[in-house]
């Protein structure tokens, strides 16, 4: 059954997806650095939802859904309309171009970004394969 | 004139005479500046006859119009020529403080002819113009060069381009640097400088850039400044400089190792940007009015050099990863030893890249190299073959000429990597197929300068009102030819501005900037028009220099398919790609002449 975006139940199987991704484990194995996604509102969602997760060596830990950005600070944060995160899980966007274009405006360190880029790939990759409901 | 001084110091060294000469305002109003405005000029200057190193090349520096403007980023100028490297239209553009300094001394440009009979050099001071006696500045690296006419002149204002060893031994891969080590390095420019015994031209001057419409073109720069603040690859250069992109594009399979033939090798990560940043970085450097001063001031211990400028990403490529040497400080030095003799470091580095491979399949010996081994991976080797090249001493000789000559001297030239004989910068036609028609169709030869697809199909400099938007890097379509195309009109509008292309606010900012600059009223498609008709007068030099269709080709090294990394696998398809890069152009689809009548205006 899919899982409806952006949700607690969905950044938990984010995190249960990573674990056990060879690929993952790989292209993370130096990454060290928790996230949090924010989905802003656009034409087809009307809310902000914070989806936090705690990324370190190619695993993954603690996800899930915040209420606000106070509750939890981190070393990333992306932030992007939910139907640009919707193009991206969907595969019409690739992550590091909607970076570079600004759809996907990151704050944090840009240092483990540039050096383990694939990461960052592998990361979108594996959020691909989640059965994603977007709610139309 | 708005946007222009409107004249250009023309220097005759046959006859020791300088003179000022009107801007043609038929020929700025339609080729804008820099290097489109040079081509207009040469087209008429430039036979089949016209020996590159021989006193009737004509050497034309040149500017743009808001070049010296608090235009942020518009701070270079051009250098044009018939290059001795290709035998075809010759461009380099640099970036730094000459640029607006000339302007500044009162030209836009400067037209040089003839050769002096002993080493000289030429100041331009507030609209003065004098030939000096170069006497043991002969000799000296750009560095002492820069210094020593600093001091000639009792201003430390002054701004130089000069040339180092290499352009006084007329080496074909010779650059000419400003500003440090800032360089106006490709097809071997230099080399036309020191075939006319010019060392270098020193520029100052108190005047002013005059603009149509000033307030409002302060009031549109102030708001472009602005847009950079939160941008991510303005960002990104700040922290990593242009070396930033090394991880990505290993990721990408653009960044070429071991001289084309590899995709991926995992050694290659070891000349992160980042790491350039966070171990050797000593300070930021930055171009006239530039906030984004991606240049790097860096330091390596090991070989005692402690104020190097660079490493760029072209530097790590092509004497790094191209070459095997993953060891950044080796790099930094190596690039140190190109900045110091005035060497462009691309064609230097794709030169000793194929040596490397010569070597390594017998097809060149020790007893061809004055007994050295030309290994992968062998940095000391590496410097000392640039020292060689750049004095044409030994088995320099040979690399001076470039890399197309070394293959065809070993009688291998399916090995060389170049277009047009200018050698392949460090972004792989295989990681982004558009770029396979950025390379064939460059007027000046293979060069990333002339479109580059990589930024745009990352994300960045995404112009969509004039159909410049980011695709699928490996898009083997005609779409994706005629978008290359676009791209490389643009950019040529931008060599001609003389604008970085780092800097991209926007088609509706930057059309407000060029109007309020010269009051020409421009709409958005005029720009595309303008940049075209750049592209066309480029290629009609080329065609009337002997370049045909049959030109308009990749070396055949890059188009076998790499077997590992981000791009395994994947050709461009020339045919269709070209296809959709002349119907953008208008040129004819049999002998590739521009058909329609965006040239020769007036």
């Amino acid at each position: 059954m899919a899982i409806k975006f952006p949700s607690d139940e969905w950044i938990k199987e984010l995190s249960v997806k990573l674990n056990v991704s060879e690929s993952y484990a790989k292209a993370a194995a130096t990454w060290e650095g928790d996230n949090i996604f924010v989905v802003l509102p656009d034409a087809d969602y009307a809310d902000t939802t914070y989806l936090y997760i705690n990324l370190q060596h190619g695993k993954a830990s603690d996800a899930r859904k915040l209420n606000s950005l106070d509750e939890q600070k981190a070393l990333f944060t992306t932030s992007a309309p939910f139907n640009t995160w919707r193009r991206v899980l969907e595969g019409r966007l690739d992550p590091i171009q909607g970076m570079f274009s600004g759809k996907l405006k990151l704050i944090g360190s840009m240092a483990q970004v540039q050096r383990t880029p694939k990461a960052t790939y592998e990361m979108v990759k594996v959020a691909a394969q989640i059965d994603t409901d977007f709610g139309s | 004139m708005n946007g222009y001084l409107g004249k250009i110091l023309r220097v005759d060294l046959n006859q020791s005479r300088l003179w000022d000469e009107a801007l043609n305002e038929d020929y700025a109003r339609n080729y804008v500046g820099g290097s489109g405005l040079a081509a207009r000029y040469l087209y008429e200057m430039l036979e089949t006859s016209t020996d590159p190193l021989g006193p009737e090349n004509p050497l034309f520096f040149l500017t743009g119009p808001l070049v010296g403007t608090s235009m942020t980023s518009a701070g270079r100028y051009s250098v044009c020529a018939r290059s001795p490297l290709t035998g075809i239209w010759g461009e380099a553009n640099s970036g730094g403080f000459f640029g607006p300094e000339l302007r500044y001394a009162g030209y836009d440009g400067v037209l040089i002819t003839g050769r002096a009979v002993q080493p000289i050099w030429l100041s331009i001071i507030d609209g003065q113009a004098a030939l000096h006696a170069a006497g043991d500045m002969w000799g000296s690296d750009i560095y002492t060069t820069q210094t020593r006419l600093r001091e000639a002149l009792g201003d430390s204002k002054v701004r130089v381009a000069c040339i180092g060893l290499a352009g006084e031994n007329k080496v074909k891969l010779a650059g000419i640097a400003n500003d440090h080590g800032r360089f106006a390095a490709r097809t071997g420019l230099g080399a036309v400088m020191g075939s006319k015994n010019l060392k270098a031209i020193a520029a100052r001057g108190t005047g002013k850039v005059p603009l149509y419409a000033p307030e409002e073109f302060r009031t549109t720069t102030n708001q472009i400044l602005a847009l950079y603040k939160d941008d991510f690859p303005a960002q990104s250069l700040r922290a990593y400089g242009t070396a930033g992109y090394v991880n990505l594009s290993h990721m990408l399979g653009d960044l070429p190792i071991r001289y084309f033939q590899l995709g991926e090798y995992a050694p290659a990560d070891d000349l992160s940007g980042v790491d350039l940043s966070e171990k050797y970085l000593t300070r930021n450097t930055a171009c006239h009015k530039c906030v984004i001063a991606c240049g790097r001031q860096t330091q390596s211990p090991t070989y005692n050099d402690s104020k190097v400028d660079g490493p760029e990403y072209e530097t790590v490529g092509a004497l790094g990863s191209l070459l095997m040497i993953f060891n950044l400080e080796a790099v930094i030095h190596a690039g140190h030893l190109c900045n110091l003799y005035g060497l462009d470091i691309i064609s230097m580095g794709v030169t000793l890249g194929l040596a490397c491979e010569l070597f390594e399949r017998g097809l060149l010996t020790s007893a061809d190299t004055g007994g050295l081994e030309i290994r992968y991976g062998d940095a000391e080797v590496v410097f000392h073959l640039i020292e060689l090249t750049a004095r044409r001493e030994g088995f320099g000789a040979v690399l001076a000429e470039g890399n197309a000559a070394l293959a065809e001297s070993a009688g291998v030239p399916e090995l060389s990597a170049t277009v047009n004989r200018l050698e392949v910068p460090m972004h792989d036609p295989r990681a982004y197929l558009g770029m396979a028609v950025t390379y064939a169709l460059s007027p000046r030869g293979a060069c990333h300068m002339q479109g580059d697809m990589f930024n745009l199909d990352l994300g960045q400099s995404n112009h969509e009102d004039v159909g410049l938007e980011p695709g699928d890097r490996h898009d083997n379509t005609f779409e994706k030819g005629r978008t290359a195309a676009r791209l490389q009109a643009w950019r040529n509008l931008y060599n001609s501005l003389t604008l970085c292309q780092f800097e991209n606010p926007g088609v509706q900012p930057l059309l407000a900037v060029i109007n309020t600059a010269t009051g020409w009223g421009l709409e958005a498609e005029d720009l595309m028009t303008l940049g075209k008709r750049i592209v066309n007068i480029k290629r009609l030099v080329n065609f009337k220099l002997g370049l045909t269709r049959a030109n308009d080709r990749l070396p055949d090294l890059l188009l076998k398919p790499l077997k590992e990394g981000g791009s395994a696998g994947y050709l461009p398809d020339m045919p269709t790609l070209l296809a959709g890069a002349y119907t953008e152009f208008g040129w004819d689809a049999e002998s590739g002449r521009p058909l329609e009548d965006l040239h020769l205006v007036p």
